[in-house]
């Protein structure tokens, strides 16, 4: 287990190292100059000279890769143009609207798809089967900001029940702030359903065709005991792979969602930072995303090992 | 099992407490809050490290300049007593300060806070910078007086201390830092929080010491009646629509005009029209490719049908105005000058000034940023425009920040479209009147017209003196003006005595309940 752990360490630093390279070079490639988006239209070019000099925007691109480089290796994200704080403390702000949005998220999605999935795989053909895979067709093809302010057309807007946007007044209690989730959360856990009820559905058609669930069966075991114990145990991995894969994407920031619902989030941030060439923003948010992803990774390869022996032993 | 049961009652008394933390506010609620939603995230806080609206609309409730504008544009002393005392060649100016009035953190008002305030402002901002070159010395002559000494005349130097973009606020001298970290004003709020992307939260500063002539536009009594402002971030318009309508915002900044019914009709809000709030224009690169030759910029804009292009942009004539004026009636500067060549949308004009220019059908290139909607619905039909009077165009559309880069470079583009705020003094905008500005025009004509215009200090002479700089914008084309248009906001009904303006100001505001 140990050795599958430091083999999975291993590839993770390596891509980290590419990730690193790729988002510094990407970001640089783009046109825009965020001193003068700083100053404005009235700016001389003396005066956005001197602001690039003070961000050392003038140097060589190789030299600005290199102090970048030094400084992450130091754990130092750099400082933000445009907020003028440590990217550090700006992702760090961000990260709770980011973090229980992805968490509520993941759950309505799996507690819609992974039900769905099975009713699906085990009433195959029938009725309840085409009106599951119609509906997660359907989910996972409507845009979520068409989502979103359908969502905010009714559910707050007509019915008042949820906040239209934002993440709560100024001093608002956790559970208010919270509250300010239910409608994105809702529109992502629907979007996303879609892909885990695909997967379940698919994996437990595969497990339920398997001999040993025949020989479950043939022995008498209640169809209840079979479907759970013995089929969706087995049909679990996939179901795993997808959900994790799905929290990581999630956790990066849903980024048009955030933006619909006004959402202080990674996403917003990442956004904003793009339009404005806040370059160290940029590359901070997607080294710290790029490392969650890996990481979650690496914890949905560890389950895999923990659930099945098999994995292990590759 | 009594311990059981004590244990029980623990883990209650405890789930009680967790519970009563996460419904609980951290702080005790302010009386009234107004929320207000925002086109974005502010730049800064320090309105003088950016000349962005949004930084000068939040900051203007914190920070107060000596003068500011009323309804009518007109300058008018805000912290300073009086209009200055001008010495008789116009060189000097003496400003005595009004006293009683409390800064953020107690202390009384003094000189010296403005004389740093203005030395920061004059070394730190586009507009200070240019100015600075005038002045020969800035100094506090006692506790409550400043003379500024200028080295020629300047006639828009109260105008360019009045302006909220790129302001020159008063702040305690002691909170001066770069970057602040303070924000110490006098202003009717002051400063309480700001969280990024989340809100700014201003509060109602009970010291505040008002003027006592009525309110008009900037100008006069200002009195916070809502104790908290909350300046909330909401970048996506749609969701101000919506947030406005289901009674989440009082203010909703900067709606899409098409909104206009849909918020007015909804019984609990409406829709305020700010105009003028702004005007597009048109800048041309004089310096290099085709719109360098002046006949080429004359064809230009005999091609142009600006009520065409301002249709395309804003939807309904209720949100624009066609105007060959620069400056409306009612201001000094107001001038018919050069309005026969205004919105002629002459293609077979244009095609004889082409062939007169042996135009040889290199495109012309109309950079353009989908970023702001408005700008790219008016390219595509100012590029259908010049077509049909033979020109070959290219749309070249970019995200805003690779506009504002590319535009600083002569080989990259013909012409470009942007916007500007409703400014009063024409020295303040567009930046195409100052020397650099893209476009890079540089005449004989120009430097003539605005050397006589920005040297004559009496006020009525320069009315007539802009006249002639812009029949020389008219005649050499460096930018085109496209007329005017308005701003769309949405008010909740709740909201009372908000008097439309280009940087949305909430002091005299109140909320009912």
């Amino acid at each position: 287990m140990w050795d599958f752990f430091w083999r999975r360490l291993t590839g993770l630093i390596v891509v980290m190292a590419l990730v690193a390279t790729l988002v510094f070079f990407l970001t640089r490639l783009a046109p825009g100059d965020p001193a003068a988006l700083m100053l404005g239209d009235q700016a001389s070019a003396a005066d956005i000279a001197a602001l690039r000099a003070v961000y050392g925007l003038d140097q060589p691109v190789l030299v600005q890769f290199g102090l970048w480089l030094k400084e992450i290796l130091k754990g130092n994200l750099g400082q933000s143009i445009f907020l003028q704080r440590p990217v550090t403390q700006a992702l760090m702000e961000r990260a709770e609207p980011t973090f229980f949005l992805a968490l509520f998220s993941v759950l309505i999605a799996a507690l819609i798809g992974i039900p769905a999935g099975i009713v699906s795989a085990v009433w195959r053909g029938r009725l309840v089967d085409q009106i599951v895979s119609a509906l997660a067709m359907l989910s996972a093809n409507i845009p979520s900001f068409w989502l979103g302010l359908l969502f905010i057309q009714f559910f707050a807007v007509k019915w008042h029940l949820f906040p239209v946007a934002g993440y709560g007044d100024p001093g608002a209690p956790l559970l208010e702030r919270l509250r300010h989730l239910v409608l994105p959360a809702t529109v992502l856990g629907l979007v996303n359903s879609a892909l885990i009820t695909r997967f379940t559905r698919a994996s437990m058609l595969d497990i339920l065709s398997e001999d040993f669930i025949r020989t479950a069966r043939s022995k008498g075991l209640a169809e209840g005991v079979v479907i759970w114990r013995h089929a969706f145990g087995n049909a679990l991995i996939p179901v795993i792979t997808v959900v994790g894969l799905t929290a990581a994407l999630l956790v990066g920031g849903a980024i048009v969602t955030e933006t619909v619902f006004g959402l202080p989030g990674i996403g917003n941030l990442v956004v904003s930072a793009v339009l404005r060439r806040d370059y160290p923003v940029i590359q901070g948010a997607l080294i710290v995303v790029a490392a969650i992803y890996v990481l979650i990774n690496l914890v949905v390869d560890l389950i895999y090992a923990w659930v099945d022996p098999r994995v292990r032993a590759q | 099992m009594e311990i059981l049961v004590k244990r029980r009652h623990l883990l209650a008394a405890t789930g009680l407490v967790a519970l009563s933390t996460l419904m609980s506010p951290l702080k005790a609620e302010a009386q009234t809050s107004a929320n207000l939603a925002m086109i974005g995230e502010p730049q800064s806080l320090d309105p003088m490290a950016s000349t962005a609206d949004l930084v000068s609309l939040i900051m203007q409730h914190v920070y107060e300049p000596l003068y500011t504008f009323d309804a009518q544009w007109g300058v008018k002393p805000m912290l300073a007593a009086d209009m200055p005392k001008m010495s008789a060649d116009g060189k000097t100016y003496a400003i005595d300060i009004r006293k009683g009035v409390k800064l953020h953190n107690g202390r009384e008002l003094d000189a010296e806070d403005v004389v740093a305030s203005l030395k920061r402002w004059l070394e730190m901002t586009p507009r200070g910078k240019s100015l600075s070159k005038s002045i020969t010395s800035l100094s506090a002559k006692g506790t409550h007086s400043i003379e500024i000494v200028l080295s020629d005349v300047q006639p828009a130097l109260l105008a360019h201390l009045a302006l909220p973009s790129g302001f020159a606020g008063i702040m305690a001298k002691e909170s001066i830092a770069n970057p602040l970290v303070e924000f110490i004003g006098t202003g009717p709020y002051k400063f309480r929080e700001r969280k990024p992307d989340q809100y700014v939260v201003l509060v109602k500063f009970d010291g505040y010491a008002a003027r006592s002539e009525a309110a008009s536009g900037y100008a006069g009594k200002r009195e916070a009646k809502i104790d908290e402002l909350r300046f909330i971030p909401v970048p996506n318009a749609n969701t101000r629509v919506e947030g406005i309508l289901a009674g989440q915002y009082h203010f909703a900044d900067q709606l899409p005009v098409e909104a206009n019914k849909k918020v007015s009709g909804s019984g609990n809000a409406s829709g305020v029209l700010t105009m003028p709030y702004g005007f597009p224009y048109f800048p041309t690169n004089t310096k290099q490719g085709p719109m360098a030759d002046l006949k080429i910029r004359q064809a230009f804009q005999m091609a142009l049908n600006q009520e065409e292009i301002l249709l395309a942009g804003f939807g309904d004539p209720k949100f624009f105005s066609l105007a060959a004026e620069h400056f409306p009636k009612g201001s000094p500067f107001f001038s018919d000058a050069g309005k026969d060549k205004y919105s002629k949308g002459d293609a077979a004009g244009a095609k004889k000034l082409l062939a007169d220019a042996k135009y040889d059908g290199t495109p012309i290139r109309i950079l353009n940023s989908k970023q702001y909607d408005f700008h790219h619905r008016m390219a595509l039909v100012m590029a259908e425009q010049l077509k049909a009077a033979g020109f070959a165009v290219t749309l070249d559309v970019v995200d805003w920040a690779t506009l504002v880069q590319r535009r600083a470079d002569p080989a990259a583009w013909d012409i470009y479209i942007t916007h500007s705020a409703f400014l009063p003094e024409p020295m303040l905008s567009p930046p195409q009147l100052g020397d650099g500005a893209p476009g890079w025009w540089k005449t004989p004509a120009k430097d003539a017209a605005l050397s006589a215009f920005n040297a004559e200090p009496d006020a009525a002479k320069r009315g007539q003196l802009w006249g002639k700089v812009q029949q020389v914008v008219y005649d050499e084309v460096p930018y085109i003006r496209a007329g005017n248009f308005a701003a769309l906001s949405g008010l909740s009904n709740q909201m009372k005595g908000y008097a439309p303006m280009p940087w949305p100001s909430f002091w005299n505001v109140s909320l009912s309940k």
